[in-house]
Order: structure tokens, then sequence, then C-alpha cells
């Protein structure tokens, strides 16, 4: 009873004893781990070992190791010279070519643990210590500095009798990197670098390895400066900034001498209206009522029944006999006033639309006789006009700017495009304003006063031929175109309204005359309502033949030569001095060069009027009235736009 | 004759006498000046002789240790590359597992076990030990070679080439060693014979077979670092004029 008391007692006791035993964490110790031998210089070897947890109580290390091709076990010598958790086999012990069968042991009370056992060869853990004695010098090398690096192997290392081959590598960084670069050096113990940064520090390090083996740590780091070598580049700089500057200062002048070209490349100009019959001063004045008023046409639609009036609107009078001493006359002209009308003028220059008077012939008036008889009787008057050709010229060109567009006439092969085409060759009249000095700007002989000639009055004109008439207006019109003379001689250079008030007095006086029917005739009287314009002579003389209505074909003229006349030259107001000719030939001879003068006509038909004559009339029929020649007061035209629009 | 050539030329000579004195004195001086020239040429030559049997004699052994130290560090990595590979797919785990095959035949060549031993070993001892160590492993080697085809390893292919590799290097730093040697002595010349009893056929499973390829490639490594070693050793003790290298 007694005894099992005891047993119960001693078992409860065994009990508490283990539990309290295990309570508090006493345990083997754990398995020493990652057992890692080296050895720096082939002779000696060093074997460290990670401890596993020791338990809870002190904890033992022990290591032993047995050789190959023996069983039996040796423990390590040494514990302390490499420290902690460490064996270190000196040469005594170390053989190499010899397979070590290495184990730790951890011991405690509670019992012990071995660890996997490991299989060394001394002579593949070789890893020797580092380099020693690294010197790195900065040479001079013609103004380009390198590094010299030198070092001595680890003193432990026997390199000098061939036990140990070392194999060294250098890495250098600039001092503020942090990526190295590593040259490999080979055997040697010396190492050059170079292409070194100009005033660069860098950090030096050298590290060996034998031939089989690992590498060494890296050598403490070795600090040096290379000298400034490179020359400073402001110099270069310097002379970049001189050179671009200079290079903009060049753009700039030129882009400041072309500017005017730039700005219209970039910035072309708007081009202004271009409405037949539009005052663009009356624009800019606002006054609406009266743009729209010139733009109202009386008698639009046009009332008279024959829509051929509307067709045909250049009266073509041929006068035959004369065209050849006014061709004489204008040739040398022809050819100086097309260049220059040429040069001068551009259709569309978006400077404002030149004056769109549409000069309208409806009917040519046979006034034929009176052209040539006006080319003979003016014979004088062409001598004393000569010599205001000038004048004459220029209000020639002014009618020709005045009179923009004028349709085609329809009915001749030979067209003339534009009614400023037709007087633009006109001899001596085409005369750019600009290139001549006495000109008077105001040259503008308005023989004719405005908004008279309508088609419809020009019409009635015609088919109201009357002979006495003619003469008179002949001899009026060498009164107006001789006072115009007059007042051009005596001020050429008058005001522009005193110009006009003279003109306007001719325009008076004319427009008494233009009552007379212009149709005179001396070799016959015959009623034509049409005049065609059928050319454009060289001298810039309008060829007219009048055209009846049964006769359309350009190619009957022949029966109309007497009915021909040719356009002296074209007055302010839009009128047509008509001179008569008896030979068709001639004007036929003057076809050839028709084309020419068309074209070139053409091209400077579309000047702006250098007139004055804005002022003159509500209607604005302002042009020039060239200076009445005397050939061409039989053959007087008179040719109000159709609309009476405004002129610029 | 010198002696004679002067003695004439100081007579003075006068008309004819004088042409045949001169000519007397020519003969003689370009007799003195052959001999002369011939003295030099033939001292030359022979100082050449000495000087190219000299050269001859020193500078190739060098570079001849060089090229084969250089060969045998080839062959040693070349058979380190092979049990590393060999281990990636057979871990030593596993081979510690099996018993310990029987020391490497070549085990009954007695080598230096340390630094002392090796550096009092004579020149002739150290490429007679080379030489032998390395024509014991002729056989091995095209036993592995042979095996390495059929050998039920991943990396077989890599395998088999590189110790056909070896093959090569083995056989041309045979080459060289045996003209090496000649230069050395007699001793040099001795080889120890190690014959390999492991016969062609390495066994029958695949364990078994691995496990004896395993080891013949450690013992070839070992074997290729005494040779490396030994010869490495020949190189530093022969540059004594070039003492960078060393």
């Amino acid at each position: 009873m007694m005894k099992k008391v005891g047993e119960v007692v001693l078992l409860w006791l065994l009990i508490l004893f283990i539990q309290i035993a295990a309570g508090e964490g006493y345990s083997p110790p754990g398995k020493p781990t990652n057992i890692s031998c080296r050895s720096p210089e082939k002779e000696t070897f060093t074997c460290w070992w990670q401890p596993g947890s020791d338990g809870g109580l002190p904890t033992t290390y022990a290591l032993y190791y047995r050789k190959e091709g023996s069983e039996r076990v040796f423990e390590c010598p040494d514990y302390k010279t490499a420290g902690k958790n460490s064996c270190f086999f000196s040469k005594n012990v170390t053989s190499i070519w010899v397979n070590y069968n290495i184990t730790v042991v951890a011991t405690n009370s509670m019992g012990n643990t071995f660890s996997n056992p490991v299989d060394i060869d001394v002579v593949y853990i070789v890893k020797p210590n580092p380099p020693e004695e690294v010197v790195v010098s900065v040479t001079e090398d013609k103004d380009w500095p390198f590094l010299q690096v030198s070092w001595k192997p680890p003193k432990m290392a026997d390199t000098r009798s061939g036990w140990i081959t070392l194999i060294y590598e250098v890495r250098l960084k600039l001092e503020n990197e942090n990526k190295w670069e590593e040259l490999s050096a080979g055997q040697r113990k010396i190492f050059k670098i170079y292409s070194l940064r100009s005033g660069g520090t860098y950090d030096v390090q050298v590290r060996c390895k034998p031939d089989h083996g690992f590498w060494s740590e890296w050598s403490p780091t070795t600090r040096v400066k290379v000298p400034e070598y490179l020359p400073q580049e402001r110099s270069m700089w310097i002379l970049i900034v001189v050179f671009a500057a200079f290079i903009l200062i060049i753009c700039i002048w030129m882009i400041y001498m072309n500017f005017h070209s730039v700005k219209h490349y970039l910035l072309p100009p708007v081009p202004g209206p271009k409405i037949k019959g539009i005052d663009k001063q009356l624009l800019k004045s606002g006054k609406s009522e009266d743009i729209f008023s010139s733009l109202v046409v009386s008698n639009f639609p046009p009332t008279t029944s024959n829509y051929e009036d509307f067709l045909v609107q250049y009266l073509e009078v041929y006068v035959p006999e004369e065209r050849e001493l006014i061709m004489d006359e204008g040739k040398d002209l022809q050819d100086d006033s097309f260049k220059t009308e040429n040069s001068t003028c551009d259709n569309d220059s978006g400077r404002g639309s030149c004056d769109s008077h549409t000069l309208l012939i409806d009917k040519g008036g046979g006034d034929k006789d009176d052209g040539q008889q006006t080319d003979q009787e003016g014979s004088q008057a062409e001598a004393e006009t000569k010599s205001h050709e000038e004048v004459m010229e220029e209000e020639h060109l002014a009618c020709c700017h005045e009179n923009a567009q004028i349709p085609n006439i329809s009915k001749e092969k030979e067209k003339v495009k534009s009614w400023p085409s037709l007087f633009s060759p006109l001899p001596q009249y085409s005369l750019s304003p600009v290139n001549r000095p006495n000109k008077p700007k105001m040259g503008n002989q308005h023989c004719l006063s405005d908004g008279l000639f309508t088609p419809n009055s020009l019409s009635s004109y015609f088919t109201q031929p009357g002979p006495s008439t003619t003469k008179g207006f002949r001899s009026n019109y060498w009164e107006c175109s001789l006072d115009h003379k007059q007042s051009h001689l005596l001020h050429p250079q008058t005001a522009a309204h005193e110009h006009l008030q003279a003109e306007n007095d001719l325009n008076a006086a004319y427009v008494d005359y233009m009552g007379a029917p212009l149709d005179v005739h001396e070799l016959s009287v015959r009623p034509t309502e049409y005049v065609e314009v059928q050319r454009v002579s060289d001298e810039d003389v309008v060829l007219l033949h009048p055209v009846t209505p049964s006769q359309e074909n350009s190619y009957t003229v022949s029966h109309q030569t007497e009915d021909y006349s040719r356009v002296r030259m074209v007055n302010n107001n839009n009128g047509l001095l008509l001179l008569q000719r008896d030979d068709i030939e001639e004007e036929k001879n003057m076809c050839p060069y028709e084309e020419e003068m068309v074209s070139r006509a053409t091209s400077t038909g579309c000047r702006a009027s250098v007139t004055p004559t804005l002022q003159n009339s509500a209607t604005g029929i302002n042009t020039a009235l060239p200076i009445l020649d005397e050939k061409a007061a039989s053959g007087y035209v008179d040719t109000a736009t159709m609309f009476g629009l405004p002129t610029y | 004759m010198g002696a004679k050539c002067s003695k004439r030329a100081k007579k003075t000579a006068t008309g004819p006498r004088r042409r045949r004195r001169r000519n007397r004195l020519r003969t003689c001086r370009t007799d003195e000046r052959t001999m002369a020239q011939r003295r030099i040429s033939g001292g030359k030559l022979f100082i050449t002789a000495v000087y190219l049997v000299a050269m001859c004699r020193a500078v190739p052994v060098n570079d001849l240790l060089d090229r084969a130290s250089q060969r045998s560090d080839k062959m040693h990595s070349l058979s380190t590359l092979l049990t590393q590979e060999m281990d990636s797919h057979f871990p030593p785990y596993g081979r510690m597992q099996m018993p310990r095959p029987a020391d490497c035949h070549t085990s009954i060549l007695q080598t230096p076990n340390d630094k002392e031993q090796a550096l009092q070993v004579s020149e002739s001892d150290l490429m007679s030990l080379a030489r032998s160590l390395l024509r014991g492993w002729v056989d091995p080697l095209a036993v592995l070679s042979t095996n390495a085809i059929t050998l039920p390893h991943p990396a077989k292919s890599s395998i088999s080439s590189k110790i056909q590799e070896l093959q090569e290097h083995s056989k041309s730093l045979a080459d060289g060693l045996d003209i090496l040697s000649g230069k050395m002595g007699p001793a040099a010349q001795t080889i120890s014979f190690l014959p390999y009893t492991g016969g062609t056929d390495l066994g029958q499973d695949r364990v078994t077979i691995l496990n004896k390829f395993n080891f013949l490639l450690s013992c070839l490594r070992r074997d290729s670092h005494k040779i490396d070693s030994f010869l490495k050793v020949l190189r530093c003790r022969a540059a004594k004029l070039q003492p960078e290298l060393c």
C-alpha cells in the first residue's frame, strides 16, 4: 500500500518535472547549418558553421572531421583563432588533395544534434586575402593624365613559388557615382587607366582570385584626384553664341528688307469689292441711297425690243483713209504705251477695282465721213495735238482706266474684250500717268457730260443723222479739243476742280452738238442702228463699223466701207471719237494688230482712273476727255455706260 | 705579315719602281684585309652559334611551360564544369547516401600532400608526376567518352562534348610534356604506369552508372588540378628571367 503510494508520488513527481522542463522550453540543440570552409593560401583553412537553436540550454559545438581513406575521426584543433562558431585548421593538420568529411555537433544537456556532413577539398576552397599596398598615382602624359594603379599580392599567398597563381581585377568609379567600372588586369600587378574626367575624383579598388578559386574581398578604397587638363569650353560657347547672334541679325535684316513681300505673303490683302458701278467713296461715306441709286438702272429691264442692242456694245467705225495716218503716227508711241500699260496695270490687285465703265455703243453713227473729214481737217490740229500727246495719252489712259469691263464683241471674230482695250492702243494715249511729268491728272476733257449717254440716247443720236450737225459737231469738237488743249497748255497742272469745270464746259458744248446726229455721212447717209467695233488698230484706234440689223456679219463690211470710222480717242465720258474710214483693206490690214492690241489693251484696261472726275456726277461717269482730234470729229461716238455706273 | 707589309712600305719609290712597290703594297694590304675579315667572320659565326644554342635552350622551355600550364588550366576548368553539370541534376545529398567507391586508380602514385612537400620536389620529378598522371587518364577518358553518349542524364550531350574536348587537350598536353621532358633530364622521362581497372562498363542500373560516372569525374578533377599545380610550379621555377609572372 505504501509502496504503491510511493510509486504514484514518484510518478507524479516525474510527470511534474517533465512538465516543468517542457514548459520552460528546454530541448536539444538545433542542427548546425551552413558549414563553409575557406583557405586563404592553400595551406590552412577555416570552417564556419551556423548554430541552430540552443534549446534554452547552454550548448557546445564540436567539429569532427575525417580524412579520406581513413576512418579516424579528429576533432577541430582550434576553435578560437577564427572566432566564434569556427574551426581553424593549421598547416599541420591541413592536407591538400584530400577529402575532408566534416561534421559539427551541437550538444546541450538535453542532447546533441549532428549537422549534415560536408566534403571539402582544400584546393577547391581557396579564397585569398585582398591585394595589399594599393598605390594609385596620377601620371602626366602629354597633357593627358592617366592613373597608374599598382599593388602587391596578399602576404599569405605564395605566388613567388607558383604555389598560387593569382588573377587581379581593378575597379574604379567617380567620387559621387554609384556604379563601379571593373577592369581585368590578369596576372600583372600594375594597371594603367586612361580617359579620365578632368578634375574628377576617383575611387580605386583591387581584388584577386586564384586560378581555380574564389574572389577575394575588395581592397580598401584609394581616392585620387585628377587634375584639370581639358581646356575650358567657355571659349567655344562664346563662339557659338556670337555666331548664332550674327545669323539671327542677318535673318532679321533680310526679313526687314523683304517685309512687304513677307507681309504680302503671309497676310494677303483683302480684295475690294468689284461690283460695277459701286463707288468706293460712296460706300465709305455711308450713303447707302446713293450707292444703290447708282446701281439702279432706270432702264432695266431694257425696254427695247431688240436685245441685240445689249449684245453689241461696241461701235465699230471703219475709216480706212485716216487709219494709215494715225497708224504711222502712233506706232512708235504704241510700243511704249503697251509696255507702260502692261507694267502698270494689274487686273486684280485688290486695291479697288478699276473703273467699271462699260462703254456701250449701241448704234454706230454714220460719221465715217465726218471722221474722214475730221482727219483731213484735223491734220493741222494733229500737228498741234502732237505736242499735247502726252496729255492726250494721259486722258486716254484715264479713259482706259475707267473702262474696266467691257463685254466682248460677240459679232466680230476679232473680239475686243474690254473697252479699255479698245482705247488703250490708241496712239499716244497709252501713257501711264505716272511716267509723264506734266500730265495733269485732271487732264480730262469732258466734252461730254456724264449721264447723257445712255444706250437709248446713243441710239437716238445715231438714228437721227444729220449732216449739218456733224460738221458743227466737228467744229465744236475741235473747239472742245482746242479749248481743252489750251486749258492744258495754260494749266498743265491745274487743280482737279478747275479742270473739271473746263471739262464740264466742254461737255456742255459737246452736249449741244451731240444732239445732232452723228451719222452724218458725206458719201452716203444711211441710218444705221448698230455700230460694232471691229477692231482696235495698233494706233489705239478703235475701228468701228456700223452694222445694220440685216448685216451682222462682219464680212459684209466691205459694203460699208464708207460707214466705218475709226475711233480716234476716248473722252472722259466714255465717248468714242470716231474717225471715218474709207478703206476697208486698211482696216483689214490692221487685223493682225488687233489681237495684239486687244491683248495689250486687256492688260491695261483695268486701270484705275487717275482722273479726279469722281465728283463730277452722281451717275459718276467721269472720264477724261481726250483731246479731240480734228479727225475724230466726224466719228464721235459717245459711249456712256449702260447703267450709268459711276467712275472711280 | 703586317710587319712585312709595313717594312716594304717605308721605302720611297720613284719611277717604275714606285709602281712596282705600290703594287706590292696594295697586294699586301689586301691580304691583310682578307685575313682580318676572315677572322671577324669566323668569330661572328662562332658567337652566333653559341648564342643560338644558349637561347634555344632557355627561352623555349619557359615558353613551352607557359603553354603547358595554360593547357592544363583549361583541362581543369573543363573537369570542374563537368562535375558541376553532373551535380545540377544529381544532388550531392543523394550521392552521399550511396556507399563511397574505392579510391581513384591514380591514388597509388605518391604526390605531395602539402605545399612544403610540393616545393621540395625537383623539377624532373614534378614533370614525371605530371606526365604519369596524364598518361594514366587516357584510358579512363575513353571510357567516359563512350559512356557519356548513353548516360542517363539530361545534360549528356554537353557532358559528352566536354569530355571529348578534354581528350584533345590531354593529348596535346602529353605531346608538349614529352618535348619538355626531353630537355629536362632522364628523371623526367620516367613515367609511372597507372592502369585503369574499372573496365569499359560502368554499371547496369542508372544509379550505379551515374555514381561511377560522378566518381570518375571527381578523380579526374583532382588529378587535373595536380597536373596544373605541378606545371605552374615548374613555370615559376623556370621563369627566373621573368619574375613578373610569379
